[in-house]
């Protein structure tokens, strides 16, 4: 008995703290090390927070060549069907062009009518439009990394605090929401996507602004939660964001609304699929709450 | 001989490679474009493996600075993947230390208890201690199939040893 119990704790001892050949470290001064970093980070330590900083720069370019190889192979192909559709893609082109400058008069007519409209309100101060509009406001940026974590859903973009990229921005894609940055370095960011279970977002959707919290379930779509009790839900309905946290810009559209009646869940499908950006833009424009 | 030499060199460095590559890469586990909730971690499954067999080739010190890299790359606090990763180390050492042969059944039953026992510090660390939020049964569906696919993982690292690296470690 008292033997196995000697064999017992060897076994554990040997395990923790054995060294020697390619083992530089014992397990127990590495576990003691890896926990002593976590809390020093956790509790957010200045030294950890630049440390961090310049180490995600750094890696996330390795990363990002490290991920070439994957990411060139697939365009491959792709590439090169493209390229022999070049000229059927051209002409196609040209047609939206055409019918995007039609709408772009509507846009206008539709602006001016708003602005005329505003000022009727005395509302001038709730958003500045033109704000929005100014390209100088807006910055694009390329997606590094958008490692399909199977716990977390952001992604890793090449502009950093150095292009006035600050916590809080949203981004967005086709002028559709897709996230807000939650991590700044010096030349990358991190963007919380909105499928991401951490992501919380007020939004308003239908004729009458009903108000509701977007809320990301981990899976493609997120869910509508907090939704008035008398509402019924409908299918295709666009959702807009709010803007009451103060952060997001009110009116950018999210996605709409797929209502399975079996489920009894509100999901919201996005206009822009989470698992395809490569392109992104963050509005450096930080709104403030509405002052009443 | 000198190329021979090398070749064994680069062999011996595969499974640390690759650990490597899948902490700094895009290239993941995470095969949840395809089926839902269909997610594992192959590094648990290499660390465990290879320190058991072979723990010449998987130092601890590359194990935890992959942890580290792969915190980095995914957005968690540092150190929590270092640390499931080295609760693994750990295990796989116990059993190295405990047994003198070792069967597929025996390993897939203890790496079963190193697996619960790393993926609950990483999950309780994150839950009680940031601000990441993550689902449990995620953490349940990845365990599922971590475990499940161990036993394939176990014969194709077994296969690679015989043909490439050579016996067991004393």
């Amino acid at each position: 008995m008292s033997v196995s119990r000697d064999d017992f704790s060897i076994a554990f001892r040997s395990a923790l703290l054995q060294r020697g050949g390619a083992q530089k470290f014992s397990i127990l001064s590495l576990i003691i090390l890896a926990i002593f970093i976590f809390f020093l980070d956790v509790y957010g330590f200045t030294i950890i927070k630049t440390a961090r900083s310049v180490i995600n720069d750094v890696v996330f370019r390795i990363s990002y060549l490290a991920s070439s190889p994957s990411r060139i192979l697939p365009n491959a192909s792709k590439g090169l069907t493209s390229h022999f559709n070049l000229k059927k893609e051209n002409e196609k082109l040209k047609q939206v062009i055409k019918n995007y400058k039609s709408l772009n008069l509507n846009l206008e007519y539709l602006t001016n009518e708003n602005k005329n409209l505003r000022k009727v309100l005395d509302a001038e101060n709730i958003i500045n439009t033109e704000n929005i509009i100014n390209s100088k406001n807006i910055v694009l940026a390329k997606v590094l990394i958008d490692k399909n974590s199977p716990f977390l859903k952001s992604i890793i973009i090449n502009k950093g605090t150095k292009s006035g990229v600050k916590k809080g921005m949203p981004v967005t894609q086709d002028n559709f929401l897709i996230g807000r940055v939650v991590e700044t370095n010096h030349f990358s960011s991190r963007v919380l996507l909105l499928t991401d279970l951490n992501s919380r977002i007020p939004v308003s959707l239908g004729p009458d602004s009903t108000q509701a919290i977007l809320t990301g379930s981990a899976t493609t779509n997120p869910k509508l939660e907090y939704l008035p009790e008398e509402y019924t839900s409908e299918n295709d309905i666009t959702v807009f964001a709010s803007g009451k946290d103060g952060i997001f810009i009110p009116g950018t559209p999210i996605g709409k609304t797929i209502n399975d009646s079996g489920k009894k869940i509100n999901e919201v499908k996005l206009f822009v699929d989470p698992n395809q950006l490569s392109f992104v833009t963050v509005n450096l424009i930080l709104i403030n709450k509405e002052k009443f | 001989m000198a190329k021979l030499n090398l070749l064994n060199k680069i062999f011996n460095a595969g499974p640390l490679i690759l650990l490597y590559y899948l902490s700094i890469s895009e290239v993941d586990t995470n095969l949840e474009k395809m089926f839902e909730i269909f997610t594992f971690n192959l590094p648990i499954i290499i660390i465990y493996f290879w320190i058991l067999k072979k723990p010449s080739i998987m130092s601890t010190g590359h194990i935890f600075v992959a942890g580290l890299i792969n915190d980095v790359v995914m957005g968690f606090p540092l150190g929590i993947s270092s640390l499931s990763y080295l609760v693994v180390c750990f295990f796989s050492n116990y059993v190295r230390n405990k047994s003198v042969n070792t069967t597929i059944a025996s390993d897939w039953f203890t790496f079963f208890l190193a697996l619960l026992f790393a993926n609950t510090i990483f999950f309780s660390l994150l839950n009680n201690f940031s601000d990441i939020a993550i689902s449990l049964s995620k953490i349940g569906y990845n365990t599922f199939f971590t475990l499940f696919l161990f036993p394939i993982f176990w014969l194709f690292f077994s296969l690679y040893q015989s043909n490439f690296i050579g016996g067991q470690d004393a």
